[in-house]
C-alpha cells in the first residue's frame, strides 16, 4: 500500500501524518528525542506497527517523505552549531557585535523592552576572534575601489588554515553588486581547505545591507556541517530500510526541496514547523474551497497565526533568531506568548494573563506536577471545557479541585469574584489577546478578517476557536482533520518550491521615468533569478511542470520599508514598469488608506524575487471515519459564568463524512476538544474536517 | 481612585488595556511603514501615543520617551484655545517649542477621537523631520541668536478639517522645507497613523461603549501610578544630587550645567533644577516642554522598567525650575538643537540622580548604573546627491555610543541610549546606496568604555568621506567632546569623550592617504566637505561601575585579547600587567602601589577611625561603602573598616580627595577648562569611592543624604 508521509519535529512531540492508498489518513506522535533522529524513527515505527508492517516493508511502500526539523534552530539557539569563521571587509569586522543596535533588544517582548537590565541576551553569532578582515573595497555601484590582491587573500586564508577552520562565511561590502572578491576568496579557500563548508553572502543572501547578510551567511555556514550530517544519517537509515524516494525538506518559504538541493543552503530550512502548518492550511483551504485562510495554533506557551490571502501565504523577507536578523524568505507566522500554560496573576488589583508561562514543567496546577500558579488550562478545566479524565486521550488525569483552589486563592478572592467568574475572566483576557494578534495579521495588512476562514489547530485551538472567530465577526470556523499535526500534514502534501532573489537599484525622481539601462538591469536580474529557481527545481523533479511567479520590491523614494508587488512580465520595460507602479499605488492605498500614496516622491526599486513551484500530486483523502459516540454530559460555561450549560460530550478520532452534531456539545478527539457552543452546529466534510457554524436561533 | 476603577470589571479593564497597547503598536507600524525619514524608520526618533481628553498619556510606544508629555501639552493647548472648534475628523499640526515641542524639527499631529459628541481620547504622533526650513539646512543653526532664524514654527494649525485636508495649508508647510517631498510623505504617514488609531478606538467603543473605554483609559493611568508610588515607597527617603554639563552654545565655548536636587519622600519625587545655568545665547537651550520631556524620559527608563509606560509614572513627580534657565529658556531664545543638548543632558543628570537612589536601595542596587550614550553628536550633510537631487541627511550612527555597566555585568558596546529602547542604525551599505557617503570603517573603538569593576560598553567609531559627489555642506557639532557625560557610578569612570577629527585631503578615490588630522572642538559648525576630506569620529563609551582596580584581572586580560582595552590602559587604569597573560604578582604589586599613591603615599591607620565591629553586619550604601551601627549611632565605613562619617551619609568629609584638571590620556577623556574631576578615596586602603565632575571653583556636594528613618530601615532589614 503506498504511503505519503509528513514528519514534523516539534519541541515536545515529533508528529507523523500519513495518508495510505485507500485515502485514510492517520496521525502518530512520539516524544522528540535529544538527537531528534530517534523521535522520527520512533514515530515511523509506531506507524509501521499500526499498519501491521515491518519497518522495512513500510519504508519500501513510501511514495513520498516530507520532513521538517528543528535541528538547525536548536543548534543556533544553544550555540552548538559549527564554529564558523567570517571573512569581511577591513574596517567592518564588528558588524555582528554592533548589530545595528538591534541585537541587544532582539527577542525581548513588549513587557521586557522597557528594561535595560534585560538587554544583550544574545551574544553575536560569532565572536571577534573568529572574524578576519581583508583589505578590499567595492562601492555601491560595484566599482572596485580597492582590489583584493593575492597576498591579502592568501594572508586571510592562511589564518583560516592556521585555525583549522571547517565552516567559513564570506561577506564583503557590496558583494551583491560585484561578487568578484567573494568569488576570489572562495577559490583560494577551496584550494587550501578543500573540505571546508563555505558560504558566500552574495549567493546565500543576495540583498543590500551587510548586517543581516553577514548574519544569514554565517548562520548558513554554521549549520552546514550539522544539517548535512543529520540529513545524510536520516536518508541513510531510510534508504537502508528500503525507502526509494528522497527526503523532501520543508523550507521556511513554504516549499519542499530534496536534501541534495538544500545541502548548500541549510539556513533556508531553519524554521520549518510553522511554515508547514500554514502550507497545510493552504492545502486544506484548497480542498474546502477557501481562498483566504487565517490559521491559528494554540500550544502550551505560544499562539501562532498565519494568513493565506487568495491562496498565497503572507510572506516576510527577514526573521530574527538568536538575536540576529536573518534574510530568510519565510511564511509570515506571527506569535505571542499566550497559550494553555499562560499564568494568570493579580498584582495591585489588576488581573494579568501571561506572558509568563508555566510551560510543560511544572505546567498548569491541574497537572499535579508542582505548579502553583493558575493557568489558562486550569481555567478551561474549571469551566468544564476540558475533561479531567480524557486529557491527551486519557494519558493524563487532571486535578480539577486543585485548579479551582488555585484560581480561588490567587484570582477570585483578591478580586472579589466567584471561581467561575475568575476562570471565565482568565479565558476572556487570553482570548482577547489572541484575537488582537489575529487582527494584527489581517487589519494591519489591509485585509478584512470577515473575508477569512479560521482554521483551529494545536491542542487548545479547537476549544477557543468559537470565541476567536466571533471576536473577529465570523460565524464559523473549521477544525482540520489533522489539527494536532497540521505541520506534518502540510509537509507531507507540499509542492516543491524555491525562491531566488536578486538585488537591483533603480531610483526614479518625481515625475521622471527610469533610464532604459536601469530597466535592463531589472530584466537581467529577473532572467538570472528565473534560471536559478527553475534550474534547481528541474534538478529536483525533472518531469514536473514548473511555474514561476515574479515579484518586485518597490517603495516611494526615500522610504525604508518596501512592498513586494507581483510582477506578471518576464522582463521590465516602460510598460510593465508603469503597471508595477500602478499596482504598488493601489496596494499601498489598500494598506494605508486612500490618499496615503505619494507618487510625487518618486520610486525606488530594490530587488526582485522569483518563486518557482513544481506541483506534486496530493494524496487522495477520503476516510470512512469512526462514528461519534455520546460519552456523557457535563456542565460547561460558554458565555455566562453563573450559568453553566449541560453539554453533550462525544468521542471520536475521525468523524465520518456527513456527521452532524448540534451545540452545545464538545467533541473530544485524542489530543483536542472541539467546543461547539449553543446555537452552533458541527458537520464533518468528506476529508474529516469539522465545520462549526452558527445556526439561526 | 479606587472607586472610579470599580465601575468596570478587572477583566474588561485588562482586555481594553491590552487593546490600547496593541493600537499604539499598530500606530507605530503605520508610521514606520509610510514614513520616508531614516530618523523615523531606522533610528525610531518618533512617538506615538493615546491621550485622555485632559492630555494625559494613557498608552505610548517604546520610541523616544522624551516626547511623552509633549503631545499632551499640545492637546491641552488646543482644548484651551479660544475660538478653536474641535470637531470629529479634525487633525492638528504643530511644532512650536514655546507651546509644545522639544525643538522645531519635531513635527507632531494630534486628532480627537469622538464618541457621539464627546471626545473620549486623542491620538498623537510626532517625528523628527530632517528639514523644516531656517537659515541652515537641517534646521540646525549654531549661529542663531533668536528663534526666528531657526526652522519654521507651526503653533497650532488645523490641517484636516472634518476629514478634509487643507491642501493650501499643507503646501505652505512643506514649502518652508528644503526637502518638501520628504516632509510631505511624513505628514501623510502621520495621517495614516492617526486614522489607524481612530478606526481602532471606534471599534473598541462600538464593542464596549464610550463610558467603559474612557474609564479604562483613565484606569490604565491610575494602575501604573499605583505601581510607581509603590516603587517609590520602596526606595530610601533622602536628598540626592546629580549634575551634568554641556559645553559650547554655538557662539562661545562656555560650560553650562544641568543640576538636579532630588528629594525622595514617601511616594513622591521632587526634582529641583533651580541651580542649573542661566539660558544661553545659542541654540542649545530647551523650553519648559523640553525639560518636562527630559524628566519623563529619565524617570520612565530608570524607575518604571516593569510597568506600562504612561502618565501614571509621572504623576508622583514634581518638577521645580524657574523660567529663564537653560532648560526653561524664555522666548525668543533659539532652541534648535535642544533635543541633543539641554534635553539630553537634563535627562542625563536626572538618570544619574535616580540611579543613586537605586544604588542606596538593597532591593534594587543590582540594577543601579551610570549613564548610557551621554551625548548624541550631530553630523548633518546637505547639497545635491549622487542622483542630482537636493538632499539633507542627519547621520544616526552616533546613537551607537556605549551603554553603562551594571554591578554584575559590563555595559553593552554600541548599545545606545535607553530612553529610546528600539533605536537602530542603518547598514553602511544601505546608507551608501541612497546617500552620498563612503565609509572607511564602522567599528568598536578601543579604550572608550568607562573604566570600572564592571566596564562600560565601547562606543562605535566611523570614518567617512563623500561618495558619488564632489562636495557638500557639512554641519559638525556636539557636546561631550570636553565633558564626560556618560558618567560612571559608585567609583566607575565615565566613558571616553567624543573625538571628532577632520583630515583635509586625507582621501583619494575612496582610499585613505597620509594627511594630518585636525582635532575638532565641540562645535566646529558648518563647513564645506569634499570627497578628499575624511571625517573620523568616535562617540562616548558607557559609564563604568565600581573601582577599576577591583576589576578581575582575567576580565581585563579578555578585554586586551578582544581589543576592548589597550595594554597601556590596562596598566594605567586597571593596574594590570599583561605579558602573554596576566602577570599576577606584578599586577598585585602595581595595584597596591596605585592605591597608596591615591592617598598620598601612606595609608591612614588612626585607631579612632577604625570601626571595631564586623562591617558585613551593616547595610551596603554603595559598591564600596557600608552603613554600620555603633550603639545608638551609625557610621559610614569603607570596606577596610575606616569610618568616614558618623550619623550622616555625608561621607566625603572623611575621604581623601584628589582633584584633576585632566585625567591620564588612557581614559580618552578630555575636560573643558572650567571642568574638574575629583576622585574620593578611602584613607586607609586607597579604595576609590566616587568620581565627581564639577565646576573648577565649586566642589561637588554630597550626593546621597539619606534620612535617618530610612537608614534605620536599611539597617533593620
Amino acid at each position: 500500500m503506498p504511503f505519503v508521509i509528513g514528519t514534523d519535529v516539534g519541541g515536545t512531540f515529533t508528529d507523523l501524518w500519513i495518508a495510505s492508498g485507500d485515502g485514510e489518513t492517520r496521525v502518530f506522535k512520539s516524544p522528540t528525542t535529544r538527537d531528534v533522529l530517534g523521535g522520527v524513527i520512533d514515530a515511523m515505527q509506531m506507524a509501521a506497527k499500526a499498519y501491521g508492517l515491518s519497518f522495512e516493508d513500510f519504508c519500501a511502500d513510501i511514495t513520498r517523505f516530507g520532513h521538517g526539523t528543528t535541528v538547525g534552530l536548536n543548534a543556533l539557539l544553544t550555540g552548538t552549531a559549527a564554529k564558523t569563521f567570517v571573512i569581511t571587509t577591513k574596517g567592518f569586522g564588528d558588524t555582528l557585535e554592533i548589530g545595528r543596535l538591534r541585537r541587544q533588544t532582539s527577542g525581548m517582548n513588549e513587557f521586557e523592552m522597557t528594561d535595560a537590565f534585560l538587554r544583550n541576551r544574545h551574544p553575536p553569532l560569532a565572536p571577534r576572534s573568529q572574524i578576519i578582515e581583508v583589505d578590499e573595497r567595492i562601492d555601491a555601484n560595484g566599482n572596485v575601489i580597492a582590489a583584493l590582491d593575492d597576498a591579502e587573500a592568501d594572508r586571510a586564508v592562511g589564518q583560516l588554515v592556521a585555525q583549522g577552520a571547517q565552516s567559513i562565511a564570506v561577506c564583503t561590502l557590496f558583494s551583491v553588486v560585484n561578487p568578484a572578491h567573494e568569488l576570489k576568496l572562495r577559490d583560494r579557500i577551496r584550494a587550501a581547505l578543500p573540505d571546508a563548508f563555505i558560504s558566500l553572502s552574495h549567493e546565500i543572501s543576495p540583498s543590500v545591507g551587510e548586517y543581516a547578510r553577514m548574519s544569514t551567511t554565517l548562520a548558513n555556514a554554521a549549520l552546514g556541517p550539522i544539517a548535512g550530517r543529520y540529513l545524510s544519517r536520516l536518508e541513510d537509515i531510510l534508504r537502508n530500510a528500503g525507502m526509494k524516494v528522497p527526503v523532501l525538506m520543508m523550507t521556511c518559504a513554504g516549499g519542499v526541496l530534496p536534501t541534495a538541493v538544500l545541502n548548500d543552503r541549510p539556513v533556508f530550512a531553519l524554521f520549518s514547523g510553522p511554515a508547514g502548518c500554514v502550507v497545510g492550511s493552504r492545502a486544506l483551504g484548497e480542498l474546502i474551497g477557501a481562498e483566504n485562510v487565517l490559521t491559528t495554533d494554540i500550544g502550551g506557551t505560544s499562539f501562532d497565526v498565519g494568513a493565506i490571502v487568495q491562496g498565497k501565504p503572507i510572506m516576510r523577507g527577514q526573521i530574527s533568531i538568536a538575536g540576529a536578523d536573518l534574510n530568510v524568505r519565510s511564511i509570515d507566522v506571527d506569535s505571542i506568548g499566550a497559550g494553555g500554560g499562560s499564568i494568570a496573576s493579580v498584582e495591585m488589583g489588576d488581573l494579568r494573563v501571561g506572558p509568563k508561562s508555566a510551560g510543560a514543567n511544572p505546567g498548569p496546577v491541574c497537572y499535579g506536577r508542582g505548579g502553583t500558579e493558575p493557568t489558562a488550562t486550569d481555567a478551561d478545566l474549571v469551566l468544564g471545557v476540558l475533561d479531567p479524565e480524557n486529557f491527551l486521550g486519557g494519558q493524563m488525569r487532571l486535578d480539577k479541585e486543585a485548579a479551582a483552589r488555585a484560581i480561588e486563592e490567587k484570582i477570585a478572592k483578591p478580586l472579589g469574584l466567584s471561581v467561575m467568574e475568575a476562570a471565565w475572566g482568565i479565558r476572556q483576557i487570553l482570548d482577547s489577546r489572541m484575537a488582537d494578534l489575529m487582527r494584527r495579521m489581517t487589519l494591519e495588512r489591509g485585509y478584512n478578517p470577515r473575508d477569512f476562514v479560521v482554521l483551529a489547530n494545536g491542542g487548545a485551538g479547537p476549544s477557543h476557536a468559537w470565541v476567536l472567530s466571533a471576536e473577529l465577526g465570523l460565524d464559523s470556523f473549521v477544525v482540520p482533520a489533522a489539527a494536532t499535526a497540521q505541520s506534518a500534514y502540510g509537509i507531507a502534501t507540499c509542492d516543491l518550491g524555491f525562491v531566488a532573489e536578486r538585488p537591483v537599484y533603480v531610483r526614479v525622481g518625481p515625475g521622471a521615468k527610469p533610464a532604459d539601462e536601469r530597466l535592463a538591469s531589472v530584466s537581467a536580474a529577473l532572467k538570472s533569478a528565473s534560471a536559478e529557481a527553475e534550474g534547481l527545481l528541474r534538478e529536483a523533479s525533472p518531469q514536473s511542470r514548473i511555474t514561476l511567479e515574479r515579484r518586485v520590491s518597490i517603495r516611494f523614494r526615500g522610504q525604508t520599508n518596501h512592498m513586494d508587488i507581483a510582477f506578471a512580465s518576464e522582463a521590465m520595460n516602460m510598460e510593465s514598469y508603469g503597471q508595477l507602479v500602478q499596482d504598488f499605488n493601489t496596494q499601498y492605498e489598500t494598506l494605508f488608506g486612500r490618499g496615503a500614496s505619494f507618487s510625487q516622491a518618486g520610486y525606488e526599486i530594490l530587488g526582485i524575487q522569483v518563486a518557482a513551484t513544481a506541483h506534486l500530486p496530493p494524496p487522495s483523502i477520503a476516510g470512512a471515519g469512526e462514528p461519534l459516540v455520546k460519552a456523557k454530559t457535563r456542565m460547561v460555561v460558554f458565555d455566562d459564568p453563573a450559568n453553566a450549560v449541560e453539554t453533550v460530550i462525544y468521542k471520536t478520532s475521525y468523524p465520518p463524512p456527513g456527521t452532524q452534531a448540534d451545540g452545545p456539545c464538545i467533541i473530544e478527539f485524542p489530543g483536542q476538544s472541539v467546543v461547539v457552543p449553543p446555537n452552533y452546529k458541527a458537520s464533518a466534510d468528506k476529508y474529516g474536517n469539522l465545520h462549526v457554524k452558527r445556526v439561526q436561533s | 481612585m479606587q472607586q472610579q476603577g470599580d465601575a468596570i470589571s478587572p477583566v474588561v479593564f485588562e482586555i481594553i488595556r491590552n487593546r490600547l497597547i496593541a493600537i499604539t503598536e499598530e500606530m507605530r507600524v503605520a508610521l514606520q511603514s509610510v514614513s520616508g525619514s531614516p530618523t523615523v524608520t531606522e533610528a525610531s526618533d518618533f512617538f506615538t501615543g493615546l491621550f485622555t481628553p485632559q492630555g494625559e498619556v494613557a498608552s505610548m510606544g517604546f520610541q523616544v520617551a522624551y516626547h511623552a508629555p509633549v503631545s499632551g501639552a499640545f492637546i491641552r493647548h488646543i482644548s484651551g484655545k479660544p475660538g478653536m472648534n474641535v470637531r470629529d475628523g479634525d487633525m492638528f499640526i504643530g511644532n512650536d517649542p514655546y507651546i509644545a515641542a522639544l525643538h522645531q524639527n519635531d513635527v507632531q499631529m494630534v486628532a480627537p477621537i469622538f464618541a457621539g459628541d464627546q471626545i473620549i481620547l486623542w491620538a498623537g504622533v510626532e517625528a523628527h523631520e530632517v528639514d523644516v526650513g531656517g537659515m541652515d539646512f537641517a534646521s540646525w543653526s549654531p549661529k542663531a541668536k533668536e528663534i526666528w532664524q531657526e526652522g519654521m514654527r507651526i503653533p497650532c494649525v488645523k490641517l484636516i478639517d472634518r476629514g478634509e485636508m487643507r491642501e493650501d495649508v499643507l503646501e505652505m508647510i512643506v514649502t518652508a522645507s528644503r526637502l518638501p517631498a520628504l516632509l510631505g510623505l511624513d505628514i501623510r504617514a502621520f495621517i495614516a497613523t492617526l486614522n489607524v488609531a481612530r478606526d481602532r478606538i471606534n471599534e473598541l467603543v462600538a464593542r464596549y461603549g464610550a463610558a467603559t473605554v474612557s474609564e479604562a483609559s483613565r484606569r490604565v493611568i491610575t494602575s501604573t501610578e499605583t505601581r510607581m508610588r509603590a516603587r517609590l515607597r520602596e526606595l530610601p527617603d533622602g536628598q540626592y544630587h546629580a549634575a551634568d554639563f554641556l559645553e559650547h552654545d554655538g557662539h562661545t565655548n562656555v560650560l553650562y550645567s544641568l543640576d538636579v536636587q532630588i528629594t525622595k519622600s514617601g511616594d513622591t519625587l521632587t526634582l529641583d533644577f533651580s541651580n542649573s545655568s542661566k539660558q544661553s545665547p545659542g541654540f542649545i537651550n530647551a523650553t519648559r516642554p523640553g525639560l518636562m520631556g527630559a524628566v519623563a524620559g529619565a524617570v520612565l527608563a530608570t524607575l518604571a522598567w516593569d510597568m506600562p509606560w504612561n502618565e501614571g509614572v509621572l504623576n508622583p513627580v514634581k518638577v521645580i525650575c524657574p523660567d529663564g534657565l537653560i532648560c526653561t529658556a524664555k522666548f525668543p531664545a533659539p532652541v534648535g538643537s535642544a533635543t541633543v543638548e539641554t534635553v539630553w543632558v537634563a535627562a542625563n543628570a536626572t538618570m544619574l540622580g535616580l540611579n543613586k537612589i537605586l544604588s542606596a536601595s538593597p532591593k534594587y542596587r543590582y540594577r543601579a548604573q551610570g549613564l548610557h550614550a551621554g551625548a548624541m553628536a550631530t553630523f548633518n550633510l546637505g547639497g545635491i546627491n549622487q542622483f542630482g537631487e537636493p538632499f539633507g541627511l542627519h547621520l544616526m550612527d552616533p546613537l551607537a555610543a556605549g551603554s553603562a555597566a551594571f554591578p554584575s555585568k559590563d555595559g553593552v558596546s554600541g548599545g545606545g541610549p535607553i530612553t529610546s529602547p528600539v533605536s537602530s542604525i542603518a547598514d553602511v551599505e544601505r546608507n551608501e546606496q541612497v546617500v552620498p557617503l563612503f565609509y572607511f570603517h564602522r567599528r568598536l573603538a578601543p579604550d572608550t568604555g568607562g573604566a570600572g569593576r564592571m566596564r562600560g560598553g565601547l562606543s562605535v567609531e566611523v570614518a567617512l568621506t563623500l561618495g558619488g559627489i564632489d562636495k557638500a555642506q557639512a554641519l559638525v557639532m556636539t557636546h561631550g567632546a570636553e565633558v564626560a557625560n556618560s558618567m560612571g557610578l559608585n567609583a566607575g569612570f565615565p566613558g571616553a569623550t567624543i573625538r571628532q577629527t577632520w583630515g583635509t585631503n586625507a582621501a583619494l578615490n575612496g582610499r585613505r592617504v597620509d594627511a594630518p588630522f585636525e582635532i575638532f572642538g565641540p562645535k566646529p559648525g558648518l563647513m564645506t566637505m569634499t570627497n578628499r576630506d575624511v571625517f573620523a569620529v568616535s562617540w562616548q563609551g558607557g559609564g563604568g561601575y565600581g573601582d577599576p582596580l577591583e576589576r578581575d584581572a582575567d576580565a581585563v586580560a579578555k578585554d586586551i585579547i578582544e581589543g576592548s582595552v589597550s595594554l597601556q590602559a590596562a596598566r594605567t587604569i586597571y593596574g594590570v600587567v599583561y605579558r602573554d597573560g596576566v602577570d599576577r604578582p606584578a599586577t598585585e604589586s602595581l595595584r597596591n602601589e596605585m592605591r597608596r599613591e591615591r592617598v598620598g603615599g601612606t595609608f591612614a591607620d588612626n585607631v579612632s577611625r577604625k570601626y571595631r565591629g564586623n562591617t558585613d553586619d551593616g547595610a551596603a550604601l554603595t559598591d564600596g561603602l557600608r552603613i554600620v551601627r555603633d550603639g545608638g549611632d551609625f557610621h559610614v565605613v569603607s570596606k577596610a573598616g575606616y569610618i568616614l562619617a558618623t550619623n550622616s551619609t555625608r561621607w566625603r568629609e572623611g575621604a581623601v580627595a584628589q582633584t584633576m584638571e585632566q585625567l591620564p590620556d588612557e581614559f580618552g577623556i578630555r575636560l573643558h577648562e572650567d571642568l574638574r574631576a575629583t576622585c574620593w578615596h578611602c584613607p586607609a586602603s586607597g579604595a576609590l569611592l566616587s568620581v565627581d565632575f564639577h565646576y573648577k571653583h565649586r566642589n561637588a556636594p554630597d550626593d546621597a543624604i539619606i534620612e535617618p528613618h530610612a537608614i534605620k530601615a536599611m539597617l533593620d532589614a
